[in-house]
């Protein structure tokens, strides 16, 4: 699982790639943690190579998402593959994100 | 106005038109029959009146004749006027008719006789007695028929008269003259005859009461007529009146008058008169008679009819009834067969014969959880009841083997439900049995079915004790006997319509019948389907034109594990094993062959599971085992989750509310619900100290 959060155009992209299982989790965890520090810039996570998704990974979006939305930024999902979207759809995640 | 009126109504019309026409019938040949009548009164008294007038002209002419033939003798005897008694008595005798005659001489033709002289002979009885009976007080030369002969020279028949001594007796007298050589007229001679026979001989064989014969003169008056009791004097003049219109025929409202009149002096006219409504009486009666009897039976026709049409509209009404029964029934089976499993996997196959539209036999089978369910049952009876109660016991096994797994449990359940209420006595026999596909036990339950047969090396009977059937008593208890089967080994499970089936010649197929052709289908290393297939063409060959009376099941379920994939790995309950449980799950998904998409879903069900038990099954610091079995057969993947922690039954958490937004939304909880989700069925069991959570999912 690679994990990286560059700044484009005023917004944070994270760029998920890979297996986002429960293994994967913890150092995920810890490469989104500049996601948390957004300061009202938008955040768009790049699933387009993200593969698998576990419930441990579903709850790291749900922390950004809440976090951004405490301090007024969108939280964005691009490029998400039909795996993780039907993971999505199971849990209700689809009514809270922004589908890019 | 309903219907049953409306046809009853019209049931009336037609009788009515049917009266119509019979009456029009009859009154047409009434008609005829009246005028076919009236011709043959016509023509009888027609020929009554042409012999009477024969009768009399015969008279006439004897009269004359006598007259004639002594006119000769008389005139010898004219010389001597005494001698002339002798004459006179001679022709009297010579005629019956005759009654009396005399000679009036015209004034002193004998002058020593004085003005007038009448030697007269008269009968009374055998005796004829003659006398001269001129006189002032009889003086002939006044009598019209004396003076008119006198005048005119030629002979003359009187009009009639009665008798002077007896008023019931008619007389009538020909006078004719006696002349001289020089033609003079000296004398005329009259003979009586006696008429009075005309009118009783007229009136003595009437037909009817009062119709009657009469004769009159030809200015119209009666020289015989009918005696006062035939026909009043008023009856008598009303004819008169009517003949003297000189009509061959005649009538009035009251009568009709036939006569003839004769062609010769005295040209009386005979005739013959009717009373109509006497004539037409006979005719009448008849008619009325036949009016009534015409009635009667259009009465009896329309009962008839009307019972016909009753009992034709409850034949209708009946095969109206039929028709929805058979097409209600015809609903029920395919309901009942809706009921029965459509398709067969490879491995398992049933076949159900109802005997009629519906029936009391029942197969079932599914799949849960690893394991294979079957039964098969025979409600007592046949027909609609049977079908009734295999409805709701084939509802009461889907539901109950939902819950339970175990066979001699599902029968205790079904048996204390059917006891409840079961006033009409029914039972069922039934058979229950699993199948674990990974360990190959089979576990059945026997509620006095037919024991199955096994089909594994050769054929034998499964080892089932009987056992009561269901229904029967309420606390009856079903033994549970297991068997491990091996691989390939086959159960066939039947109803007692197939060893019952009889041929025309009432022998039974019979066990051994079966059991050999399960042997050979063996041998030949058939199929489930064409095993079950053969044994049936058997029975119905067996059968023949013999009707099929019971119902007839079979169902043949085989063991056939050879695509299984069984996998274990043991997990410490550490977060640094998730990775080995990943590959794990890799691996089993990519040997079983699934799709990326199923693969990687139920890859996410168990890992989330697992990770539970990883997380919670043992308290903080404690270490611990979580085994992961994972298992299939290509139709069905099966997880097992076994931990030795604190008992906890994930499938009592309540799942977190998806519709949440992002900030009501906690961060746990969504594991278990992804689990349940994703997999088929989700059960958790405490055995033996451990937490034993099975995941399943069919994959075909």
């Amino acid at each position: 699982m690679k994990t990286s959060v560059q700044e484009i155009d005023g917004k944070l992209v994270a760029t998920l790639c890979g297996e986002l299982d429960t293994a994967a989790a913890q150092e995920t965890e810890v490469a989104l943690q500049p996601l948390l520090q957004s300061r009202g810039k938008d955040i768009v996570i790049d699933c387009t190579e993200l593969e698998y998704i576990a419930s441990s990974g579903l709850r790291l979006l749900l922390s950004v998402l809440k976090q951004a939305q405490s301090v007024g930024s969108h939280v964005s999902l691009k490029n998400v593959n039909e795996v993780v979207r039907d993971v999505l759809d199971l849990t209700g995640f689809v009514s809270i994100f922004i589908f890019e | 106005m309903d219907s049953s009126r409306k046809s009853w109504l019209s049931r009336l019309g037609i009788v009515v038109i049917a009266a119509i026409l019979v009456e029009t019938i009859s009154i047409v040949q009434f008609r005829r029959i009246h005028s076919i009548m009236e011709v043959e009164m016509d023509t009888r008294s027609h020929m009554a009146l042409l012999s009477m007038q024969d009768r009399i002209g015969h008279m006439l002419d004897m009269t004359e004749g006598t007259m004639r033939e002594n006119m000769l003798y008389l005139k010898f005897r004219l010389n001597d006027p005494d001698s002339i008694f002798r004459a006179m008595e001679y022709l009297i005798d010579d005629n019956t008719d005759v009654v009396g005659g005399g000679i009036c001489f015209v004034p002193y033709y004998f002058p020593e006789k004085g003005r007038l002289y009448e030697p007269y002979a008269y009968k009374d009885g055998d005796t004829i007695y003659v006398e001269q009976i001129a006189g002032e007080d009889h003086d002939y030369t006044q009598n019209p028929f004396y003076i008119k002969v006198v005048e005119s020279g030629r002979p003359d028949w009187s009009d009639p008269y009665l008798f002077e001594t007896d008023s019931t007796r008619c007389l009538t007298s020909y006078s004719y003259p006696i002349k001289d050589e020089k033609g003079r007229v000296i004398a005329v001679c009259d003979l009586n005859v006696d008429v009075s026979w005309m009118g009783e001989s007229l009136n003595a064989h009437q037909h009817f009461p009062s119709s009657f014969g009469m004769i009159l003169t030809k200015d119209g008056r009666l020289v015989a007529g009918p005696p006062p009791s035939r026909a009043s004097a008023s009856m008598v003049e009303q004819a008169m009146e009517l003949l003297r219109d000189e009509e061959e025929s005649t009538s009035s409202s009251e009568m009709s008058v036939k006569t003839i009149r004769m062609k010769r002096d005295p040209y009386w006219q005979i005739a013959q008169v009717f009373k109509k409504d006497e004539v037409f009486a006979d005719m009448r009666r008849m008619g009325l008679q036949q009016l009534l009897f015409i009635l009667l039976g259009l009465a009896i026709l329309f009962f008839m009819v009307n019972r016909f049409a009753r009992s034709e509209k409850k034949l209708r009404d009946a095969s109206e009834r039929q028709a929805r029964i058979n097409g209600e029934l015809e609903v029920a089976r395919k309901i009942q067969r809706e009921m029965l499993p459509e398709s067969f996997p490879d491995g398992i196959y049933g076949l159900l014969e109802p005997a009629r539209e519906v029936g009391g036999d029942l197969f079932d089978f599914y799949r849960r959880d690893g394991k294979l369910f079957f039964c098969i049952g025979d409600v007592s009876g046949k027909g609609v009841p049977s079908a009734m109660l295999m409805s709701v016991i084939h509802s009461l096994f889907r539901m109950v083997s939902q819950r339970i797994e175990s066979p001699s449990g599902i029968l205790k359940i079904l048996n204390e439900q059917l006891c409840q209420g079961n006033d009409t006595n029914m039972f069922v026999t039934f058979f229950v049995g699993t199948i674990d596909y990974y360990t190959g036990r089979l576990r059945y339950a026997n509620a006095g079915h037919d024991k199955p047969f096994l089909l594994s090396e050769g054929v034998s009977l499964l080892p089932a004790k009987s056992n009561l059937p269901l229904g029967v008593f309420p606390e009856t208890l079903f033994e549970e006997q297991s068997l491990q089967l091996s691989p390939g080994c086959s159960l066939f499970l039947y109803t007692d319509g197939l060893t019952e089936a009889k041929h025309s010649g009432k022998q039974l197929f019979g066990r051994s019948r079966v059991q050999a052709r399960l042997q050979e289908a063996l041998s030949s290393g058939l199929d489930a389907r064409q095993t079950v297939v053969s044994v049936f063409d058997e029975v119905r060959g067996f059968m023949g034109d013999a009707a099929q009376r019971d119902d007839l099941t079979m169902l043949l379920v085989q063991y056939n594990p050879s695509e299984l994939v069984r996998e274990h790995i043991d997990l410490k309950n550490h977060q640094e094993e998730l990775s080995r449980l990943s590959d794990f799950l890799k691996g089993f998904c990519a040997r079983v062959s699934l799709e990326q998409k199923l693969g990687l879903s139920l890859r996410l069900a168990a890992e989330e599971a697992v990770v539970n038990a990883i997380s919670y099954a043992y308290p903080e610091g404690k270490e611990g085992l979580v085994s992961v079995y994972a298992d299939s057969d290509r139709r069905e993947v099966r997880f097992t989750i076994v931990d030795s922690g604190v008992p906890f039954d994930p499938t009592a958490v309540v799942p977190g509310d998806t519709r949440l937004d992002a900030q009501e939304r906690p961060i746990g909880g969504l594991g278990i619900l992804l689990t349940r989700k994703i997999m088929d069925s989700v059960s958790y069991s405490r055995k033996e100290g451990k937490n034993v959570l099975t995941l399943t999912k069919n994959i075909v």
